[in-house]
C-alpha cells in the first residue's frame, strides 16, 4: 500500500471510530508500516484539517487521534440539534478531578483534606460518569480505596495524556516568604 | 455577630458560590485585599463567622466543615494574643499550618479552572453522533473489548456461590481437593480456545466444590489482567461474557 492510501485509509478510520484511535492500535493494523510512518500520516492529516476551511479538526486526544468539532461552533451546533444536552459539571466536580488528575492515586480522605469539605458524592459521580475509577486500595487501616481519572477524563478534557496537564504551581517555591516574624 | 438583620442579602446570593470553608476563607482574603502570608485573623475571623451564621440559618447540611475551620480560626485568633515569651528557639506563626492549607487549595481550585478553559468535549467540541455520554451500549460496541469494573463482575460472582449454596446442601461428600491456579490457567485457556465466547456464570456449572469455584475465579480474574482472555458486559442487564484474546495477539 502506498503512503497516499494509508493516509486515506487512516482517515476513514478515524472517522468511523467513536473513540479516538491509537498508534498501537494502527500499528496493530497495519503490520507493514513502521510506527514512524504512521505518525507523520497522521501528522499530515492533523495539518491538513487544520489548513482546511472545515468545521472539525483532527485532533490528538487520550493517546490517539479523534475528530472534534471546532470550538466556535459549539452554540449553534447545540441550537441546530436538540438532542444535544451541554456537558455539564460543577465546579465541586471540577475540583475533585483537578486534585485526583495531579495527585492519583490517592483516597477519597486526601480528597478531603485539601478541599476541606466532604467529597463523597461528588466523587461516587465522578464514577458514575467514568471520569474517575478505583485503582485499588491503600495499605493502611481501613484499606481505602485510591482513585485516579479515566481515558473518558482525557477525553473530556481534551488532554493527550495526563503528562499533558500543565504544571501546578509549587508550593514549595513559595515557602521562604512564609517565615514570618513577629 | 448576632443581628441577623444587619447581613444583607447580597450574602445570600454569593454563599452558592463557595465549594467550602477554604474557599469562602479565600475569598474573604481576596475581597479585603490582605496579604495571604499575612492574614489579619481577628477581621477575618469575624467575617468569617458573619458567613457561619448565615449558613446556619440556611440548614445547609455542610454546616459541620464550616464549623471545624471556625474553631481553628478562633484557636489562632487567641494564640496570637497570647504575648510572646523570649526563646531562642524559633516560634513558628500559629497561622502558617492554615496558610499552607489555603495555598494547597488554591492550587488545585486553580487547576480546576484551567480544566474547566478546556475545549471540554460535550461543551465546547463535539464528536461524530450524539451526546457523549450517552454513547455506552452503542451497536458499535460489538467487538469493542468493554471496560466493566470489578464490582459488577464480583456481582456476578455472588451470584454464582449463592445459586451454587442450595444446590450443594443435597449431598455432602467430603474429599480431598487440591486447585491450583496454574492448572486452572492451562484448563480454561484451553477451554477458551474451542469456544468463542461463553457466559461467566456458566464457567461454574459443573463445578461442584467451592474451593474449586474460588479459584477458578481468581484464575479468570488472573487471565483477564494478563490479556489473554477478555470480558464482555454491553449493557447491565446483559450477561457477562468472557472471550478468548490469545497468547499471539499479545506478542504484538
Amino acid at each position: 500500500m502506498s503512503n497516499k492510501d494509508l493516509k486515506k485509509l487512516i482517515e476513514a478510520i478515524i472517522f468511523t471510530s467513536n473513540k479516538p484511535v491509537t498508534i498501537k492500535e494502527l500499528k496493530f493494523y497495519f503490520k507493514d508500516f513502521e510506527t514512524k510512518e504512521l505518525r507523520s500520516v497522521l501528522k499530515e492529516l492533523i495539518t491538513e484539517w487544520d489548513n482546511a476551511e472545515h468545521g472539525f479538526n483532527l485532533v490528538e486526544v487520550s493517546n490517539g487521534y479523534q475528530l472534534r468539532t471546532k470550538a466556535e461552533f459549539s452554540d449553534e451546533i447545540v441550537n441546530f440539534n436538540k438532542e444535544i444536552k451541554k456537558f455539564r459539571i460543577s465546579k465541586a466536580s471540577l475540583e475533585v478531578l483537578a486534585i485526583a488528575a495531579y495527585k492519583q492515586p490517592l483516597t477519597r480522605l486526601e480528597i478531603e483534606q485539601i478541599r476541606g469539605v466532604d467529597c463523597s458524592g461528588v466523587i461516587n459521580q465522578l464514577l458514575d460518569k467514568r471520569l474517575l475509577d478505583i485503582r485499588g486500595r491503600k495499605d493502611v487501616p481501613g484499606k481505602p480505596f485510591l482513585y485516579g481519572t479515566t481515558d473518558e477524563f482525557l477525553e473530556t478534557f481534551n488532554l493527550k495524556s495526563i503528562k499533558d496537564l500543565p504544571t501546578l504551581k509549587e508550593i514549595e517555591d513559595m515557602e521562604p516568604e512564609l517565615k514570618l516574624d513577629f | 455577630m448576632s443581628n441577623m438583620e444587619q447581613l444583607e442579602l447580597p450574602y445570600l446570593v454569593k454563599l452558592q458560590v463557595f465549594e467550602g470553608p477554604l474557599d469562602l476563607l479565600l475569598q474573604l482574603i481576596k475581597k479585603n485585599k490582605v496579604d495571604i502570608y499575612d492574614i489579619p485573623i481577628s477581621k477575618i475571623t469575624e467575617q468569617y463567622l458573619e458567613y457561619l451564621e448565615v449558613i446556619k440559618q440556611c440548614n445547609l447540611e455542610v454546616v459541620g466543615d464550616y464549623l471545624a475551620l471556625a474553631a481553628q480560626l478562633s484557636l489562632i485568633k487567641s494564640r496570637m494574643l497570647l504575648p510572646q515569651i523570649e526563646s531562642e528557639e524559633e516560634v513558628e506563626d500559629p497561622r502558617a499550618e492554615l496558610v499552607q492549607l489555603l495555598l494547597e487549595y488554591e492550587r488545585y481550585k486553580d487547576a480546576a479552572e484551567d480544566l474547566e478553559n478546556r475545549d471540554i468535549l460535550g461543551k465546547e467540541v463535539f464528536i461524530r453522533g450524539l451526546s457523549y455520554f450517552d454513547e455506552f451500549g452503542d451497536a458499535a460496541q460489538e467487538t469493542e473489548i468493554v471496560k466493566t469494573d470489578l464490582w459488577s463482575l464480583v456481582d456476578a460472582f455472588k451470584e454464582v456461590c449463592i445459586r451454587r449454596q442450595f444446590e450443594l446442601t443435597e449431598d455432602l461428600v467430603f474429599t480431598v481437593e487440591s486447585f491450583s491456579i496454574e492448572e486452572k490457567t492451562n484448563e480454561l485457556l484451553e477451554f477458551f480456545k474451542t469456544n468463542e465466547k461463553y457466559a461467566f456464570k456458566n464457567i461454574f456449572n459443573k463445578m461442584n466444590s467451592k474451593a474449586e469455584i474460588v479459584i477458578t475465579f481468581l484464575t479468570i480474574l488472573e487471565l483477564v489482567k494478563n490479556e489473554l482472555i477478555g470480558i464482555k458486559h454491553e449493557n447491565p442487564e446483559d450477561e457477562i461474557e468472557l472471550f478468548y484474546i490469545g497468547e499471539e495477539d499479545l506478542e504484538q
